[in-house]
């Protein structure tokens, strides 16, 4: 099974976000969008709806992270975590199927 | 899709707030709709869904002449430029419509300015006080684009807007002749923008008179749009198509119009008059009263004309009428050919409209029923309807609500084109925010291949099959190069309203061609989340089935490309040693069984790629060498080209490749 896992860390960060945010309850949602010429790039958003019957759910600490089966094929493997450095903060997907990416890492290749 | 795992990337991501809440900026109601005409401009406004409504000067008029004067600077538009026109002639300027996007070559019809073209294709028009002096020269020369005289209207138009609105104006709809080329549509977008304005599209004049009209709710139908103003004639024929007005044909008189009435109609009143040799202002003021006596019996049967100096005389209509006829019967002439060039006959139109101040003339009306065979719409102000089109336009690109016209803020399912395999090339994903405009170059697959399948389609499949058709068309006419040689420039531009034009653009020749479509018509919401869906319950097979398309598509290519150099070279025993091509032979024979397998996966079909690749390598290199070698002793430049074809291709491949577009099907 294709799966996808989050740290201690970033769940707590999530947890955290959602809490300021007022929906303690909501989702976080990863995906893949794009292609063609413009390029993959992550989707990463709060998800106000219930997860749909074919989302891979990931549970984490108390925090529910949903991907789409498509974006499952390019994510399989994925780690999501959170760091805090030079470069500022921010989550960081660890994402074996990459096979390049932009300077910036906004923008990938499979 | 092969993956070569990279780990990190470095970048770091915040959570952001859902895709649907996120919208486009727009500002409703702040679209201004732009008559850009050649003798007169307006500018309308339809703020909300209002009706439109064309803004007037205090005295009342709608009509700003194009003239700009630039006798002081800044330059002076409109009625107060006119004023000064006979006084300095060459300095005042009018009727640049007619030089927008054109070279010096182009301009084949006589006018008053001095003309150059220092800049190749850029003309320029020189307005000094000492008219011709050398650039450079101390004050004297000032030379301006045609482009550069158009904004200054536009910017005389925008503040007339602006003043009514009492804000700054979000964008503008200018309309243009539809037979204006690409260079005069860059001129006259390129105009709005030096003016200030956020050009939200550029309207074709008819298209502009049937929006007016609202004859675009129907959805489907034929029209024609018959437009005859001061000096000019035009006649196009539209067919309205799942919501998309396309130009079926044009034709006209750029020399024709209500002037040539008023010319006739004064040569026969100084005749009638006894006057021979009219002086000028004899001539000036026939004009003038032949003009008024025209709208006159617009109302009237017959009508009164006093010349300065002269007994009064009686004109009826019949008489005008007579005059006119011979002028008249040019203009059915081109509509008559119009209807041809587009394979339509008159009773097949769903409706006629009449733009143009000169179709107020009640003959005019009535040869025009005669010859589309339906009384004409004539409703609107005919100096109006274009720009109220326009202003309609204008609304809906703002953001406004308008009845039955929905907005969008992202795309609603991915646009893209069929490629090699059936695969579809995603060119603007879905949830891109509108407008949007996205390119993307397309190469051959085959040698000889002359031409290109451009088929648009809708959805989150990975085969096209599994897409909704949007349009489709061929691209001809492209030369014959060896396979991922040819390069087809395919551009999707999404207009804030969801019209998609979707152009090809060969890249050596310049041969193009287009098609708008609107992506989202007859698409309800439940099927845009049903197609989605379908992409997820999918998302398997679709994954596999892709993955397989481009790998029968790659050792597809490799077979050909093979095939191809054993049938030139492959007897040249030094190239190919003939155990050598019995391993080639065998292996070609081993990939055409797995491809013979329909239903095959990728894993086989990339193994018989992989072995093929190994096998041939030596025959690659010594004809690599070989051309080479025969390149530095000046021997064949082909060899050597095709040599650095192979090698670009191969370099292609590595890059990550150009999708290849399918050959169109002879007739």
């Amino acid at each position: 099974m294709p799966s996808v896992t989050v740290t201690s860390r970033a769940a707590k960060v999530m947890r955290d976000q959602l809490a300021r945010r007022g929906t303690p309850q909501a989702s976080i949602r990863l995906g893949i969008r794009g292609g063609g010429c413009t390029g993959y790039s992550y989707l990463f958003e709060f998800e106000d709806k219930p997860p749909r019957a074919n989302d891979l759910v990931v549970e984490q600490d108390g925090v529910r992270v949903v991907v789409d089966p498509k974006s499952l094929f390019y994510l399989d493997g994925t780690e999501v975590d959170f760091e805090t450095g030079m470069r500022g903060h921010g989550f960081k997907f660890k994402n074996p199927n990459t096979k390049d990416a932009c300077g910036c890492g906004e923008s990938i290749s499979f | 899709m092969t993956s070569v795992p990279i780990h990190d990337t470095g970048a770091l991501f915040q959570i952001a707030e859902p895709t649907d809440q996120r919208r486009a900026q727009r500002r409703p109601g702040r679209g201004i709709g732009i008559d850009l005409g050649t003798t007169n401009s307006l500018v309308a406004l339809a703020p909300h869904g209002a009706a439109p409504r064309v803004l007037r000067d205090s005295s009342g008029s709608g009509l700003v002449p194009s003239v700009v004067a630039y006798t002081v600077d800044p330059p002076l538009v409109g009625r107060a430029a006119q004023a000064l026109q006979a006084e300095h002639p060459s300095q005042v300027l009018s009727s640049v419509k007619r030089l927008m996007g054109r070279g010096l070559a182009d301009i084949n019809f006589a006018h008053p300015y001095h003309l150059s073209e220092e800049t190749p294709g850029l003309l320029r028009i020189d307005v000094g006080s000492q008219v011709g002096s050398p650039l450079g020269s101390p004050g004297a020369s000032r030379r301006v684009t045609p482009t550069e005289v158009s904004a200054a209207i536009l910017r005389e138009l925008k503040l007339r807007a602006e003043a009514e609105l009492g804000e700054p104006c979000d964008g503008a709809v200018i309309t243009v002749p539809a037979y204006f080329d690409d260079a005069q549509r860059q001129a006259t977008r390129d105009a709005g923008r030096i003016a200030g304005l956020q050009v939200y599209r550029l309207l074709a004049e008819p298209t502009a008179a049937a929006l007016a009209y609202g004859l675009d709710r129907g959805g489907e139908g034929l029209f024609a749009v018959y437009d005859l103003g001061g000096g000019t004639f035009d006649v196009s024929l539209l067919r309205l198509h799942k919501g998309v007005f396309q130009v079926l044909a044009t034709g006209g008189d750029s020399a024709l119009g209500g002037d040539d009435f008023d010319r006739a109609l004064a040569a026969r009143l100084l005749e009638r008059a006894g006057v021979g040799e009219p002086t000028r202002n004899q001539l000036d003021a026939a004009r003038l009263a032949a003009r008024a006596a025209k709208e006159r019996l617009t109302e009237e049967t017959a009508t009164r004309v006093a010349l300065p100096g002269l007994p009064e005389l009686e004109v009826t209509r019949a008489e005008f009428e007579a005059l006119i006829e011979p002028l008249a019967q040019r203009t059915l002439r081109a509509c008559r050919q119009a209807l041809k060039d587009a394979g339509l006959r008159a009773p097949e139109l769903d409706g006629v409209v009449l733009v143009g101040g000169s179709t107020r003339v009640p003959k005019i009306r009535e040869l025009v029923a005669e010859t589309f065979k339906r009384p004409p719409l004539s409703d609107i102000d005919p100096d109006e309807v274009v720009a109220w089109g326009a202003a309609i336009q204008a609304d809906i690109l703002s953001g406004s609500a308008r009845e039955g016209v929905t907005l969008l803020d992202v795309v609603p399912l991915s646009l893209g084109l069929e490629t090699m395999g059936g695969i579809v090339e995603k060119i603007i994903p879905r949830n891109a925010t509108i407008p949007i405009a996205a390119r993307q170059v397309f190469t051959n697959y085959a040698e000889h291949q002359t031409g290109m399948v451009i088929h648009v389609v809708q959805g989150e499949r990975e085969l096209a099959r599994d897409c909704r058709s949007l349009a489709r068309f061929d691209l001809k006419g492209i030369p014959r190069l060896p396979p991922s040689m040819a390069r087809v420039e395919v551009t999707f531009q999404l207009d804030a309203d969801a019209l998609l034009t979707v152009s090809a653009r060969e890249l050596m020749t310049g041969v193009r061609q287009s098609v708008e479509v609107k992506p989202t018509y007859g698409l309800s919401e439940e099927e845009v989340d049903r197609l989605v869906m379908d992409s997820l319950d999918h998302a398997g097979d679709d994954y596999a089935r892709r993955n397989a398309a481009e790998a029968r598509v790659e050792l597809g290519r490799v077979v050909l490309a093979l095939r191809t150099a054993v049938a030139e070279v492959g007897h040249l025993r030094e190239l190919l040693p003939d155990d050598e091509r019995a391993r080639l032979e065998a292996a070609l024979a081993d990939a055409d069984a797995v491809m013979a397998d329909a239903d095959a996966v990728a894993d086989p079909l990339n193994r018989a790629r992989t072995a093929l690749e190994k096998v041939s390598e030596p025959f690659a290199r010594r004809r690599m060498e070989r051309a080479l070698n025969a390149g530095m002793a000046g021997k064949s430049l082909h060899d050597i080209e095709r040599a650095l074809a192979d090698e670009d291709a191969l370099q292609e491949k590595r890059a990550g490749h150009t999708p290849e577009l399918l050959e169109p099907e002879e007739p």
